[in-house]
């Protein structure tokens, strides 16, 4: 006969053990959770007692949904919490359990276990020899209104008479064990990120936020703060120092802003309290997923990753105006780590102006955004969290490769450094343009492709224009030796050539007809404008032979296209904004790549 | 000699020698030594194996950098070269060798996209 833990069931509702203690498995009842999972309560004896105040937390369901939890089964109860509700009852909360005899091998109840109870009486006597039928009606009465109270706790509208101090009452739980289910518990974490204060306005009013993670030896979540709970809790918190947070409300996570693993989000109330804990030399300093530099080219644009590198280079402070007309300051810095590759992470704000990059510093970032600028960027949104040279094994692995081997390597960028800034270095074939429909937003489009020269339009392809510095328009010959700009309202002597070209380009997949301005024109004639005037007007055969040259040739061509609507007709324009001879390095090394994300699929 | 120029010739890397005995091949790859006899030298292909080469005529100058050998490949899985050319490293980009070897994997990954040994119909 398995001998069970006599006196664990007192020691549980007391609080004050019950670790590792045989209990062998009364009763086990499904209740609808509520957000869509279901929860189990069980009902333990340890041979003396009986208690019904269990609850399987959901990363055990699956041993009640298999079946494993029978009635009359003995298990060892290996990692439990106990809460306290309002009504000073408690709930066991089982969060790792193995059952160490099956129900089939049990002959049936061990002992003659008596319900538990707390001075509540609640429960009623029982017969000593009770069978399953009678508990369970009893257990319904109880289960009924320990329920009600149960919900009762759920509403978290209900002021809270007790006072939040930790080690009062409430006992640190683990952030693994929190659900929406329970209110009243304590925990005990490090702030390991924390952003700055974000407001908003729209049509249902203003507010502000701010989030942060916070990690223990069990896990991570991320809390967030709205309007009050900010000027509360905001210049409380400080990163990398822990603190009791208690009551906050729990919901599902929503994955899509945050890389924390947790089914669960936390988000502080009125009843929520912060208070900073002295002692926290137990608690983790980070959970990093950090992913290999090398690997960013296969994740999905928008993903939010962990990363860590050496800080190859960092360029200066820029300021730039957002559409919002606010100034924000930017700065850039390439990361480069074990797998040889580099990224250029763009920093904001505050964090770009305070950056100290003296040294090739090993810089972490948490929650950094994936974008494909440049083929892959990274960039450190609001609830990112940058840390430098810090305190953990990855960055003194890096920084002894980096001193052996990694300062001798130039990395291949992942990001393509692109001259003409703001824009968006996007492949596409020409067939691209017309099956994406790119251009018909409300916004120009602009990409990048290789294409071939197939036709050249000669005729009109220079204009005059007025020869001011600063403006091109064309000028209105006078017919007296004068050329009038209108924009300029003067007349000149004189005026210089200008090219608009128009060309068709190809490639495998499609053609294009792509307007050409002064500086992409010259470079694909392979001639200035003011000399190919003069040739036009003097020696027609060379003017034409460069055209004749200059047709058949590849180039990269970065091209916005816009829909345009003149005259009831809609049509799509493209203008080349830049023109540049194709790196066939760069070139190959993309079809290869590309080949092989074609084969893997 | 002229019979090799006619033929397709599948560009290869050293770990292709041994399926390709007997057939005519091309080979790039960097020059590693040279023997002193002048008859023979040794390259580097794109992931780092090496190949020996064994020449007709014996060499009248000093070899070095990226070279292209044309030739037939022996029993003993050397290059029989009829001819070679010096891929130039002082003019335009410097030959990336491991980016060719890439180029090479994928080309004989997918024989029938790149039908390279359609020979040219008489």
């Amino acid at each position: 006969m398995t001998k069970l833990s006599e006196g664990a069931i007192e020691a549980l509702s007391n609080g004050t053990g019950g670790n590792d203690a045989v209990l062998q498995l009364v009763n086990i009842r499904k209740i609808d959770g509520g957000s869509g999972l279901p929860r189990f309560r069980v009902m333990m004896s340890d041979g003396l007692h009986t208690l019904s105040s269990f609850m399987l937390s959901t990363q055990l369901n699956f041993m009640a949904e298999e079946n494993r939890l029978a009635p009359n089964c003995v298990c060892i109860l290996k990692k439990h919490v106990t809460n306290i509700l309002k009504d000073k009852r408690r709930v066991v909360i089982i969060l790792e359990m193995e059952v160490i005899k099956s129900a089939e091998d049990v002959a049936g109840r061990i002992g003659e276990p008596t319900p538990y109870t707390e001075g509540q009486g609640k429960g009623s006597q029982l017969a000593p020899n009770p069978e399953n039928r009678p508990p369970l009606q009893q257990q319904n009465r109880n289960e009924g209104e320990w329920n009600k109270g149960f919900n009762r706790d759920f509403g978290k509208k209900a002021p809270s008479a007790m006072p939040s101090t930790p080690g009062d009452n409430s006992k640190v739980v683990p952030i693994a064990s929190l659900n929406p289910y329970q209110s009243k518990w304590t925990i005990r974490a490090r702030v390991t990120n924390k952003s700055s204060i974000r407001t908003w306005s729209n049509s249902r009013g203003d507010g502000k936020l701010f989030s942060m993670e916070i990690v223990d030896e069990s896990g991570e979540i991320r809390v967030t703060g709205f309007n009050q709970e900010v000027d509360k809790f905001f210049s409380l918190v400080e990163v990398g120092k822990v603190y009791y947070v208690s009551k906050g409300s729990l919901k599902i996570a929503n994955k899509q802003y945050t890389s924390v693993k947790n089914d669960y989000e936390m988000t502080l109330n009125g009843e929520s309290s912060i208070i900073p804990c002295e002692d926290d030399c137990d608690v983790p300093v980070m959970q990093c997923d950090f992913v290999s530099i090398g690997d960013l080219e296969n994740r999905e644009k928008d993903a939010i990753v962990d990363v860590i590198g050496v800080c190859k280079s960092v360029d200066e402070v820029t300021r730039l105006t957002t559409k919002s007309n606010r100034e924000v300051s930017k700065r850039t810095l390439n990361l480069m780590d074990m797998s040889g590759k580099l990224v250029t992470v763009t920093l904001w704000g505050e964090e770009a102006e305070k950056f100290e990059a003296s040294g090739q510093p090993i810089v972490a970032i948490k929650g950094a955004k994936l974008s494909d600028f440049g083929g892959r960027s990274l960039s450190a949104s609001f609830s990112s969290t940058l840390m430098i040279n810090p305190d953990i094994p990855e960055a003194y692995k890096l920084r002894g490769w980096y001193d052996k081997e990694g300062h001798a390597m130039d990395g291949q960028s992942l990001t393509e450094v692109k001259g003409s800034g703001g824009g968006l270095t996007n492949w596409k074939t020409l067939s691209d343009v017309k099956t994406e429909h790119l251009g018909h937003g409300d916004k120009a489009d602009y990409y990048t492709c290789i294409a071939t020269i197939v036709y050249l339009r000669k005729e009109n392809c220079l204009y005059q224009a007025c020869p001011s510095q600063e403006c091109n328009k064309k000028v209105v010959d006078q017919h007296n030796g004068m050329f009038r700009c209108e924009k300029c309202d003067k007349e000149f002597p004189n005026f210089k050539y200008r090219l608009i070209l128009s060309a068709n380009i190809a490639d495998y997949a499609d053609n294009q007809w792509v307007t050409c301005f002064q500086e992409s024109a010259e470079a694909i004639l392979g001639q200035n404008a003011a000399y190919l005037g003069q040739l036009k007007d003097s020696n027609e055969a060379a003017f034409d032979e460069v055209f004749q040259q200059a047709n058949f040739n590849t180039f990269v061509f970065r091209s916005r296209v816009k829909l345009e609507t003149y005259n009831d007709e809609s049509r799509i324009k493209a203008t080349v904004m830049d023109v540049k001879p194709v790196d066939h390095k760069d070139y190959s090394k993309r079809l290869i790549m590309n080949i092989r994300k074609l084969a893997a699929q | 000699m002229e019979g090799i120029l006619d033929v397709p010739k599948p560009r290869i890397t050293c770990g292709m020698l041994s399926q390709y005995i007997g057939r005519p091949v091309c080979f790039v790859g960097r020059v590693e030594k040279v023997h002193p006899t002048g008859k023979t030298f040794t390259v580097s292909d794109g992931e780092g194996k090496i190949a020996t080469v064994e020449l007709v005529c014996v060499l009248d100058e000093e070899l070095s950098g990226v070279v292209e050998v044309v030739g037939m490949v022996s029993n003993k899985g050397a290059i029989m070269a009829s001819t070679y050319n010096v891929l130039r490293e002082d003019k335009g980009i410097p030959f990336d060798l491991e980016l060719y070897a890439e180029a090479l994997k994928v080309i004989h990954e997918f024989p029938q996209h790149y039908p390279f040994e359609v020979a040219a119909s008489g």
